[in-house]
Parts: C-alpha cells; sequence; structure tokens
C-alpha cells in the first residue's frame, strides 16, 4: 500500500474524538427531543444523490456508468425531493434530519467543507403561521442547547425580487444592488440606485433595504414605510404578509428583529428568510425560510418552510450538552 | 466590551479622528509603545494591526469592527458588512505599465499580439484576476508584496495593479495608469454577528462616526 500523502483529513474536514464526539450527539439528541415533541419526525436521506438535485457548490463525481453523483451539499433539497415523490399529497409533514453536508467553499474564509446540520422542514403549509412555527421551533433549538444569547433577524426575499421586478434590472445590477444590501453598505447602494435606477417607488424602497435590524416593536413603522413606498400589488403582498408572520410570532419577543436587507439565502427561497445568531458564534448559526417552488422541480408544487442550524458551531456553544 | 480593528500607517490617525469624535479615545497614542491591543476607556479597545488583516479579524469575530481601505475589503472576499464610507484615504487601485510599452500606447486592445500570456505583478492578485478576466485577457499573475512598480521597471512583468494615489512614484519610475479597476476609500467594517448581538452599542456609535 502507498503511504499516505498526508496525516491530516482533508482540508476543511476534522475528526471528532471521544468528549467531541459526544457532545454532538448530546446535543443532536437534545434537538431530536424537541423536534420529536414538536410532532416533526426523522427521515435520513442517502449521503450522495444525483447531481442536478444541488447546485454547483456541491462535490460531484461520476460513478462507473457514467452517471454524475454528488455528495450531499444541502438537506433542504433532498427531503423536499422526498416529500415530492414518497410522501406526495400527504400534507402538512413535519419532518426532520440531522448529518453533514459537503461543499465547496472559499476554504481560506475558515467555512468548513464539511458541516454538521440539524434541521426541521414543514411542508405543504402556506400561511403565516407556518412560517411563525418554524421561526419558533428554531429559537426554541437554541434554548432547548441552552444558549441563552441569541437573535433571530427576519426578512423576506418577496419585496426585494417585486422591487427588482418593478425597477426593470438586469442581472449584473440585481446582484450589485443584493451585494450592497446585504453588506448594509449604504454609500453604494445609493450611488447605484442615483446612477442605475429610475427615480420613483421602487428606487426609494430599495434604500429601505439596507437599514439597521428592528425590534419588533419598533418595526411597524418600518413596514408601513415599505408598504407606502410598495411599487407593485407583489411588493405590498410581501410586506403584509411579513406583518402576518411577525403578528403570529409575537411570543418570541426580543430575541426577534426585522431586518429587510436579509436578502441573501439559497437561491430556493422565495417569502420568508431568516439567520439565527448566538453570543460567541461570529457567523450565523443558522437559518431558513420558505421555499414555495422547490418541490414541483420534483413535479409535486407544495409550499414550504424550514430552518437548518450549524452544529459545528452551536455545540461548543451549547450549555446542556 | 467592543473590539475595533485600528490599521497601521496611513489611515491610523484619520480613523482615530474619526472615534475621538464618536468619543472612543485610546488610553496611550497606538503604535507609541509595543503594545498591540490598545484599551479606551473600560468598554472599548483597540487591536492595532496591517490594514490588510483587519477584513480577517473582523470576518472571525476577534474584532467586532474594523477601519481598513476598500482594497482589502474586496481583495479579502471576506464575508462582513461595510456601512460606513469614511471618505479619507483616497485613491485608485489602477493598471500602470511603462510609459513607451505597447499596453500603454493601446491599453489592452491588442493584448492578444504578444503571443504570450501578459504578465501582471500585484499586492491585489483577486482583484486583479477578476479585472483582466472580465476582458478576457489572459494574464501570468505574480504576487508581490512590495515596491510593485519595481517589478514593472525591471523586466518582471508587463504591467502592475497597484493603489495610486498622487501618482508621483510611477512617474518618478516611468510608470503611467493606462486603467483603473476600483476607487478606493476607507470603510468601516461590521462582524455580521456582533452586528446583531451588540445592536444598541453599535448603533448610536455608527451614526456618530459616520457624521464627522
Amino acid at each position: 500500500m502507498l503511504l499516505p500523502s498526508t496525516k491530516a483529513p482533508p482540508q476543511g474536514t476534522q475528526d471528532l474524538l471521544f468528549e467531541a464526539a459526544r457532545r454532538l450527539r448530546r446535543c443532536e439528541a437534545t434537538l431530536a427531543q424537541l423536534f420529536e415533541a414538536a410532532g416533526f419526525g426523522e427521515v435520513i436521506p442517502p449521503s450522495i444523490e444525483s447531481a442536478d438535485v444541488f447546485g454547483p457548490e456541491a462535490f460531484r463525481a461520476l460513478d462507473r456508468s457514467g452517471h454524475l453523483l454528488a455528495l450531499r451539499a444541502d438537506f433542504t433539497a433532498q427531503v423536499a425531493r422526498i416529500a415530492a415523490t414518497r410522501l406526495a399529497g400527504v400534507s402538512p409533514l413535519r419532518l426532520y434530519y440531522r448529518g453533514s453536508v459537503v461543499r465547496e467553499g472559499a476554504a481560506e474564509s475558515g467555512i468548513p467543507r464539511e458541516r454538521l446540520q440539524a434541521g426541521c422542514e414543514l411542508v405543504g403549509a402556506a400561511g403565516p403561521e407556518a412560517d411563525a412555527e418554524i421561526l419558533s421551533l428554531a429559537t426554541r433549538s437554541l434554548h432547548a442547547l441552552g444558549l441563552a444569547d441569541t437573535r433571530v433577524s427576519v426578512g423576506t426575499v418577496g419585496y426585494f425580487a417585486a422591487l427588482i421586478s418593478a425597477s426593470k434590472a438586469g442581472e449584473r445590477l440585481t446582484r450589485a444592488l443584493s451585494d450592497a444590501i446585504d453588506r448594509k453598505d449604504l454609500p453604494t447602494l445609493r450611488g447605484l440606485c442615483e446612477k442605475e435606477v429610475a427615480p420613483g417607488k421602487a428606487r426609494d424602497a430599495l434604500l429601505l433595504l439596507a437599514r439597521p435590524p428592528r425590534s419588533q416593536e419598533d418595526a411597524q413603522s418600518l413596514l408601513q414605510k415599505a408598504a407606502q413606498l410598495a411599487p407593485s400589488a407583489d411588493a405590498l403582498q410581501a410586506v403584509e404578509r411579513l406583518a402576518a408572520t411577525l403578528a403570529q410570532a409575537k411570543s418570541l419577543g426580543a430575541e426577534l428583529e426585522v431586518d429587510l436587507g436579509e436578502v441573501r439565502g439559497l437561491g430556493y427561497y422565495t417569502g420568508l428568510v431568516f439567520n439565527l445568531y448566538a453570543a460567541g458564534a461570529p457567523r450565523p448559526v443558522g437559518g431558513g425560510g420558505r421555499y414555495d417552488t422547490l418541490l414541483g422541480r420534483f413535479g409535486d408544487p407544495r409550499p414550504a418552510v424550514g430552518f437548518s442550524l450549524e452544529l459545528d458551531a452551536l455545540v461548543p456553544l451549547a450549555a446542556v450538552c | 466590551m467592543l473590539t475595533i480593528a485600528l490599521p497601521k500607517g496611513r489611515l491610523q490617525k484619520p480613523a482615530l479622528e474619526r472615534f475621538a469624535a464618536a468619543g472612543i479615545v485610546p488610553d496611550e497614542e497606538p503604535g507609541s509603545s509595543r503594545k498591540l491591543i490598545v484599551p479606551a476607556g473600560v468598554s472599548a479597545r483597540f487591536l492595532v494591526l496591517k490594514d490588510g488583516d483587519v477584513p480577517l479579524y473582523v470576518e472571525r469575530g476577534a474584532a467586532d469592527i474594523g477601519v481598513c481601505g476598500l482594497d482589502q475589503v474586496l481583495e479579502s472576499a471576506a464575508d462582513l458588512l461595510s456601512p460606513i464610507d469614511f471618505g479619507f484615504g483616497r485613491c485608485r487601485l489602477s493598471l500602470a505599465a511603462p510609459r513607451d510599452s505597447r499596453i500603454a500606447r493601446d491599453a489592452l486592445a491588442d493584448a492578444g499580439e504578444l503571443g504570450r500570456s501578459l504578465r501582471i505583478a500585484s499586492k491585489y492578485p483577486r482583484l486583479a484576476a477578476q479585472f483582466f478576466a472580465r476582458k478576457g485577457v489572459p494574464v501570468d499573475l505574480v504576487k508581490l508584496s512590495g515596491s510593485v512598480e519595481l517589478a514593472a521597471v525591471s523586466g518582471l512583468a508587463d504591467a502592475i495593479v497597484d493603489l495610486v494615489e498622487s501618482g508621483r512614484t510611477l512617474e518618478e519610475n516611468g510608470l503611467i495608469v493606462v486603467e483603473d479597476l476600483h476607487q478606493i476609500t476607507a470603510r468601516l467594517v461590521v462582524n455580521r454577528a456582533s452586528y446583531r448581538l451588540k445592536l444598541t452599542t453599535l448603533l448610536p456609535l455608527l451614526d456618530k462616526l459616520e457624521a464627522p
């Protein structure tokens, strides 16, 4: 046998030994217990899939018969495939999962290639109460792990999408606007709007998106402003839907913040989108949103909403594990 | 406690002035001793580091906020918020070449006639690669860490991509600007999680930093 060329596991992966493994399993068990109690049932999808289930970030290889396969890059797409095929027509469906995803990312940014995740998907429920159920379960998972100082930053991609279509922005401009909003870069956003977006409601509304997040009580005025500036029925509907979801999620209290600049996320989100933050972690420790068109790709167009947690970030912070 | 990444060099003084105007004053002048962490009262502290390292410190949460040039924000591709354009530290990131060279005469119009890849030296390999990829010009990139002008003068490279402030260094070495890649100013960068978790401290500070 050849000697291995390196003694470390591949870059962006790790070995978990003994206490680290025990902690992970305890955290997983705590979450599984919470998810089961909330009426969710576990699914275990395979670790390889047909490559077209995922985006270009997946780690791919050809099998011996020439099929392009990919390591699991995202649970949500797999759960959508399961829901749309073997569980077609059963609504609502409450499914949860745990395991690892592998993505080819920018290695120097310190985001590992293989990440441990757990998460939930609620399929076949379209209303704001479904959005609120997922928001609440995501928040309660952080509490169940014993995290005290947490934030849930809530927005909607629907409003941004409606502004883009109203302002007839092309692909390059859309990307530049979305990037500036995502970075809260108001100077750049203002420059882009002044140079490349026609004056009007859509332009004023775009500038609203780089504003700081608001607490739930202060969000009313922001949402009213967003509704006033809505250039189309779609835009107005997106704001009203977010307001309805927030009204349902009132019990979440001070942790919840409204941030209309939450425009980033996996490409398939269509409405609600949120990120979870916890003191001690420099990046979001989880996130989710509504993806009403993803199941349609597998032939069973049904609405769905869900979230996933980044266990690599959460396990070291968890108090109960 | 708010941790601020402060760049050494030309951005340090104007950055400290803006923080002082916002009520954050270091207990001692950074750089006056060998201390790398300088407290500013009880609620803040400065980390003193190279401006190229600022994005990484802030992205990974070792600092909550930081000051650095847009050149470093873009070159690092760090996942950060950048809510404020300070306006100081103004310069350009430019492609420059020897005055009598073909590139200087015809820009990149007949780069193809070189018969080989264009050799480019830069401290900004990512931004340089992006620029030439957009133009469809094949390049052989050399990453340098200083005195980039020398590369174009000595024959190591056909042209350079570097910061140009007054243009005097270029001129004295017989180089001219062919094209600008980016207009650069100093930016405030903020860690994504700190922005949410320390919002009540940060928002008033950001307002004060923005209005000098």
